[in-house]
């Protein structure tokens, strides 16, 4: 265990060059790829972070502009919507204009198929009363039903206006024509009289009459005097009801 | 091998110099670890491979040591220690080989380590600081200290070089003893405590290493930190 000076001094040199050559093969080389890794990872990390920055950028980008078609897109929506509206109460109006438009002229057609349809029970009814009046006045007809329509005639002529008497008077002025006086039955001589002078006081002058018989008008009178007729007879009556009904007169005066 | 090689033997003399099996050994290391070096070195790729992958992690794991003493002088530091830990390393290990004896197992080794890492101290620290810096700390906190701290400084030495050289002895005697009394395969416990045993005093010598030359780097720091609380 002596200690050997050659020994000591050759491993003191010995070490002193291991410490050379490990320097320049080992530590060197070794730190320098290390580094260079290092730096290419540093490289890349740098690179990475710009790549990352840009596509953080991008990302906003993308997410601003998304954002911005989404306002885009609602507001489009909204102005879609406004539109439809619009449309939806223009066509809900022009609807109801039409629904009012075929409302009223649905009632109008119902108005007018109630009065034609009150027209027709009218008419329906006016034929029934008549044929009901028709039967009920032949069957009436009578002496007395003359001497009544008698009494009627001379209070119509002596009630007949003024005014109308004298346009009577004026058509018939200058005419001597006898007025036709027809009856249902044969007159005596005191109602000729009382017919005669009920029409001399119309006409303001004699008159006689030219008297005939007319079994056709049931009962009553019928006085024609040129163009003016005076009516006071069932058959003229019954010819009225007919023709307010729609019938052809005389229809009933044959049964 | 009377003495069944447990000490050095001379092998051959060189004139004045004596050619001992440490010497032989040691030689042998250097040419294993330079050449292993350079085939590494020359092998280098961005993408390293398994050789290269366990050479970079050597590497930075010593960097990384220095780092956590030294933090500003890894650079500096790091073909000293380094060397240091891979030397005993291989060094230590190499007693386990059939017929090679531990270059540390002999004290001149030891002591040659030694006296290095202490002058490296002082290297490192003129280096870095000038002489009349440097020569300052053994002054501080008072003169009366110097004489402790040369004291120190010898003792500090020798307690390095001997207990590598105690340790890596102790364990080849042990390892023989036990080949003599058991037989063929007994040993083999004391070969693997033998490998913990070579790690930790690798270890251990390159840790004290790098505390002494990082004490002697560091020294002007702390005195001007000592300043700087004292102002304060």
């Amino acid at each position: 265990m002596e200690l050997s000076w050659s020994t000591f001094l050759l491993e003191l040199f010995n070490f002193l060059i291991l410490v050379w050559i490990l320097k320049h093969f080992l530590y060197r080389p070794v730190r320098e790829v290390i580094a260079r890794r290092q730096q290419a990872i540093n490289e890349r990390l740098a690179d990475a972070k710009t790549a990352q920055k840009k596509a953080e950028e991008i990302q906003q980008q993308y997410t601003s502009r998304l954002e911005e078609w989404r306002r885009e897109q609602q507001k489009a929506r909204d102005i879609m919507e406004q539109e439809l509206q619009a449309e939806r109460q223009h066509k809900m109006k022009a609807l109801h204009e039409h629904l009012e438009a075929e409302r009223q002229r649905v009632e109008s057609l119902q108005r007018q198929q109630q009065q034609e349809e009150q027209k027709k029970l009218q008419r329906r009814a006016l034929e029934q009363g008549s044929s009901f009046a028709a039967r009920i006045l032949t069957l009436a007809a009578g002496d007395e039903v003359e001497q009544r329509l008698g009494e009627i005639l001379q209070r119509a002529l002596a009630d007949i206006p003024k005014d109308q008497a004298e346009k009577i008077r004026t058509q018939l002025a200058g005419a001597d024509t006898e007025p036709e006086i027809a009856s249902a039955y044969p007159l005596d001589e005191q109602q000729r009289a009382a017919i005669s002078d009920a029409l001399s006081g119309v006409l303001q002058r004699p008159v006689t009459g030219h008297f005939v018989e007319d079994p056709e008008l049931l009962a009553g009178y019928r006085i024609t005097l040129g163009a003016w007729e005076l009516a006071a007879n069932l058959r003229d009556e019954l010819r009225g009801f007919a023709h307010v009904a729609g019938e052809p007169a005389g229809a009933d005066g044959e049964r | 091998m009377e003495d069944g090689g447990l000490f050095p033997q001379v092998l051959f003399q060189l004139g004045p110099v004596t050619i001992t099996s440490t010497v032989l050994t040691t030689w042998a290391i250097m040419i294993v670890l330079g050449v292993a070096a350079w085939l590494v070195s020359h092998r280098l790729r961005e993408l390293p491979g398994q050789i290269q992958a366990a050479a970079e992690g050597i590497v930075v794991t010593i960097e990384d040591a220095i780092r956590a003493v030294a933090p500003q002088h890894v650079s500096l530091l790091l073909p000293f220690i380094g060397t240091l830990w891979i030397f005993l390393v291989v060094a230590n290990l190499s007693g386990l080989l059939p017929g090679i004896h531990s270059p540390t197992r002999d004290l001149s080794a030891t002591a040659a380590l030694a006296i290095l890492v202490f002058l490296s101290v002082h290297w490192f620290g003129i280096r870095s600081q000038g002489l009349r810096s440097y020569l300052r700390h053994y002054l501080t906190p008072s003169p009366i200290l110097l004489p402790f701290h040369i004291i120190s400084e010898i003792t500090r030495t020798v307690a390095l070089a001997v207990r590598l050289f105690g340790n890596i002895m102790s364990l080849e005697v042990a390892a023989l003893l036990v080949l003599l009394v058991a037989g063929f395969l007994a040993p083999i416990p004391i070969l693997m405590l033998h490998i913990i045993e070579a790690l930790v005093q690798a270890y251990i010598f390159g840790m004290l290493a790098l505390i002494y030359v990082a004490g002697g780097l560091q020294s002007q720091q702390l005195r001007e930190q000592r300043h700087e609380e004292r102002d304060e």
